[in-house]
């Protein structure tokens, strides 16, 4: 009697977790086959064809490591790879030093949350421009010609126009400053924004400066906004290519500019090295970010 | 006192930045009224007209300068959009919902979703060129190139829509369905009315993102143009301010889009309380 009341207690509870799974794989099912289907196959094709037999127009599926020894042992390559890496990291450190301040202002000494919301939403307006025309935006801004060198020429500032605004490494940084920095305010303003005023009004009650209050408290618990921020550039600065194209008079070339031109001359198998090394470069930096912050529990 | 000199430096600061971010629009704005044909995409204004404008719609005489070819890009890229659109958001729901359960493996299915808008465009674009390729098909924008618009928005669709339930109140359904009804019945008359504002902000995402997306359209959509890929194409050649006319008329576009989305969102929000106060009654 008491047995059989227990085990019909347990089919009762079994029962309707089997039956939740079951709706949760069919729930599953369709994204999963999607993501295997149309981003896992593509990039495993990617890897495949990487050792695929080059020749002048034709691709044949003969495995060699040829490719990846033309990749190693030339420089444009190598040079695109030092170039995307540098840029990277300069374009993510700049969009910290000119996000940071602004995300500190917004989320922190604006007190008014109609005010807070209006300045992040004018934060995100350009944002709803599209991409490239923010990119194009950029040249009669920086040209020989361009804003910034007659405001300078009028202001007495200058004398000759700033020839290296333009069709440079410099014009490209700026460029990708501007157009990715909001990827780095967003999650540091949310951070911000979290914090409990009663934990910085207590640091102030015990005598803490403004500085011992950032240090120590401030700057600690925006860290994953910082991260999170950071994970967002790098993945887009790494896979970038048009503002390169756009902005610096094909003098600077990343690595998704060489699979463009590789693409371009159907030199399929040179193209899919470097999108292999670009999908690595990019593994191990988001792998190492993500260890750093778990991007789930930060949702 | 010392906090307030650093407010006061920060909000300077914070005046700059917002200077920084919109000067070049607003640079672009004021050049796309440059006189045509003759004047070009750089200061002083030589005269004050609307011909690139109408150089846009082919409204001018025939000169030099092509006109952009956006007239199909156009329609091809609102459609290819509303098809994302449509596709990601019911993934991302139907996946979210998934996710409201504990199941073994969910930690891999979530970094296998979020992985679509990790991976930058040009890879998945190359990968899905050579797959093509291989298989001996076709690259459509409405094929190839529209299959990796949804790997690109069904995931932000699906961490909205995660954010949302995460924040549901479960006792709702709860009690709809021990009232006896059905799991189905349920979800479309207590579940997704409330919802609906976060599918709303999803489709919304999905629809600007695969509106403005070319990195993945670039090598995936053969030989038909989207609005992007068009645009993309004047990078290479001397720009004229019939691309910053265009830039504008895209931006008012964007606008009027968000214009709808805050209406949408206003009109169902306002149901939903009116729909509470109903049953306070």
């Amino acid at each position: 009697m008491l047995i059989s009341a227990t085990t019909a207690e347990t089919e009762t509870a079994v029962e309707p977790v089997k039956k939740a799974s079951g709706k949760t794989l069919w729930l599953l099912a369709p994204g999963v086959i999607w993501m295997l289907l149309f981003l896992v196959t593509p990039i495993l094709m990617m890897i495949y064809v990487s050792f695929w037999t080059q020749t002048t127009f034709k691709i044949t599926p003969d495995l060699t490591i040829k490719s990846w020894v033309t990749f190693f042992t030339t420089d444009t390559y190598l040079s695109a790879l030092w170039t995307t890496i540098r840029i990277w990291l300069i374009v993510l450190v700049s969009t910290l030093v000119v996000g940071y301040p602004a995300a500190l202002y917004v989320g922190l000494f604006v007190k008014n949350k109609t005010i807070q919301t209006a300045l992040l939403v004018l934060c995100v307006i350009p944002f709803w421009t599209s991409f490239l025309i923010r990119v194009l935006a950029w040249r009669p801004m920086l040209g020989k010609e361009g804003t910034i060198n007659l405001i300078l020429q009028g202001l007495g500032i200058i004398h000759q126009p700033i020839e290296v605004l333009l069709f440079s490494e410099l014009s490209v940084i700026i460029g990708m400053t501007q157009i990715y920095c909001v990827f780095m305010v967003g999650p540091i303003a949310f951070m911000m924004g979290r914090i409990d005023q009663s934990i910085i009004e207590a640091a102030q009650d015990l005598g803490a400066g403004f500085w011992r209050i950032f240090r120590t408290i401030i700057l600690p618990l925006t860290m994953p906004g910082v991260v999170v921020g950071a994970i967002f550039v790098s993945v887009m600065v790494l896979g970038e290519f048009a503002t390169a194209a756009a902005l610096s008079g094909r003098k600077v070339n990343l690595l998704g500019n060489i699979i463009v031109t590789q693409v371009g001359s159907l030199k399929w198998a040179f193209a899919a090295v470097v999108g292999v090394v670009l999908t690595l470069l990019m593994g191990i930096v988001v792998a190492a970010l993500l260890r750093v912050v778990d991007l789930r529990k930060e949702l | 006192m010392q906090a307030g000199g650093i407010k006061l430096s920060l909000g300077v600061y914070t005046a700059l930045f917002l200077i920084f971010l919109y000067a070049p629009m607003v640079v672009l704005a004021i050049l796309s009224f440059q006189t045509g044909p003759e004047g070009g995409p750089q200061f002083p204004i030589i005269e004050w007209s609307t011909y690139w404008y109408k150089h846009l719609f082919g409204l001018t005489p025939p000169s030099r300068i092509a006109p952009l070819p956006i007239n199909e890009a156009l329609v091809r890229s609102l459609m290819l959009s509303v098809m994302t659109m449509i596709v990601s958001t019911v993934l991302g729901v139907t996946s979210a919902q998934a996710f409201r359960r504990r199941f073994p493996g969910s930690g891999v299915v979530f970094y296998l979703i979020v992985l679509g808008m990790m991976v930058p465009g040009v890879l998945v674009g190359l990968g899905m060129a050579l797959v093509a390729n291989a298989l001996g098909i076709d690259r459509h924008w409405w094929g190839t190139a529209f299959v990796l618009h949804v790997v690109y928005t069904y995931p932000f669709a699906f961490l909205v829509m995660l954010a949302i339930l995460n924040r549901f109140d479960q006792s709702v359904e709860e009690a709809s369905w021990s009232l006896g009804v059905s799991p189905a019945r349920t979800f479309r008359r207590v579940t997704f009315p409330l919802i609906f504002p976060g599918v709303l902000s999803a489709m919304l995402f999905a629809f600007t993102l695969s509106y403005d997306e070319f990195s993945r359209t670039l090598f995936a959509s053969g030989r038909d143009l989207t609005l992007p890929l068009a645009i993309y194409g004047t990078f290479s050649v001397e720009v004229h301010p019939n691309v910053f006319a265009f830039g504008v008329l895209t931006t008012i576009f964007s606008f009027a889009l968000l214009g709808v989305y805050a209406i949408l969102m206003m009109l169902s929000i306002r149901r939903a309380k009116r729909v509470a106060i109903q049953e306070e009654a």
